[in-house]
């Protein structure tokens, strides 16, 4: 294995540059299937039948709260990817802990925001609206959950193993996948709860 | 302490939060549909370029040009979709 250094440590060998590349193109096929969840969305939003629209049910505090939560958490794990280019695995993990507590409070949010929903009478069953809805918003809150365990995965490989070629580009690799998140939460903010309240 | 937070992500995180704010006005003031999309789309893309360049490192390596291309090809396969579901079932065309 060559290592590299004059590359940050997650670029310093060939796989870890493959890895890297890889997951971009994972990356580009989910900005794919999220796309198919917009157009959907935008072709169900107004097909309401006997339940509620949109206007009525969506709520600017929580889905605030949301949003401010998961653009903080992309900030701190951008400064966990910064300390762990300094060498710095206390800070790194200080920050990727921090990054993983503000997820699980948006899922927090997210699941009461999704119990507020059937209480009001929108499950997933209510319309055309109403499922689409749940299921965009249902198909990024599996993904942050499954980003809360993947990321508590690699705190502890960091904790056990320290900082290598390997742990680092993993932990590069995920702190694309949650920068990623938040990117696609702000379509969801912008084009499901704002132009919905508008 | 203040190695830990480079001014480049730190203006990043700030920039986030202005056009967040932007993106509120289409919610607080009044304004016509058309005017509140163009806002929501500008404070978006935005947004997403800035996560993207700043926050993801996407042109800092000499991978940039594949990392760029793939991106570019998922957003216009989005595009399509998205652009082309609308015509055909929403504007009616």
């Amino acid at each position: 294995m060559k290592i590299d250094h004059s590359l940050p440590l997650e670029y310093s060998t060939d796989q870890n540059q493959y890895n890297i590349l890889g997951f971009w193109i994972f990356l580009g096929a989910e900005i794919m299937l999220f796309a198919t969840l917009f157009a959907t969305y935008f072709t169900l939003a107004n097909r309401t039948g006997s339940g509620p629209s949109g206007a009525e049910i969506f709520e600017i505090t929580p889905v605030l709260i949301e949003t401010l939560l998961l653009l903080t958490s992309s900030f701190t794990i951008g400064l966990g990817i910064h300390a762990m280019r300094l060498g710095n695995k206390k800070a790194m993990l200080s920050f990727f802990s921090i990054t993983l507590l503000l997820g699980l409070a948006f899922l927090g949010v997210e699941i009461y925001e999704f119990i507020h929903y059937v209480h009001v009478g929108a499950g997933i069953q209510t319309s055309a609206f109403t499922s689409i809805l749940l299921t965009t918003l249902g198909t990024h809150g599996a993904h942050v959950t499954l980003g809360l365990f993947w990321g508590l995965f690699i705190i502890l490989q960091v904790k056990k193993r320290g900082l290598t070629p390997q742990t680092a580009n993993k932990s590069f690799i995920f702190s694309l996948y949650w920068h990623f998140l938040d990117v696609v939460w702000i379509f969801i903010f912008s084009f499901i709860y704002l132009k919905g309240m508008m | 302490m203040k190695e830990l937070f480079p001014a480049k992500q730190v203006l990043g995180f700030a920039f986030s939060l202005v056009l967040t704010v932007i993106a509120l006005a289409v919610y607080f003031l009044d304004m016509s549909f058309q005017t509140g999309m163009t806002i929501l789309l500008v404070t978006a893309f935005v947004q997403a370029g800035v996560q993207l360049t700043v926050f993801m490192h996407a042109g800092e390596t000499d991978d940039k040009g594949a990392i760029y291309l793939n991106v570019y090809y998922g957003l216009i396969i989005a595009l399509v979709t998205i652009f082309g579901t609308l015509l055909a079932m929403v504007w009616d065309m």
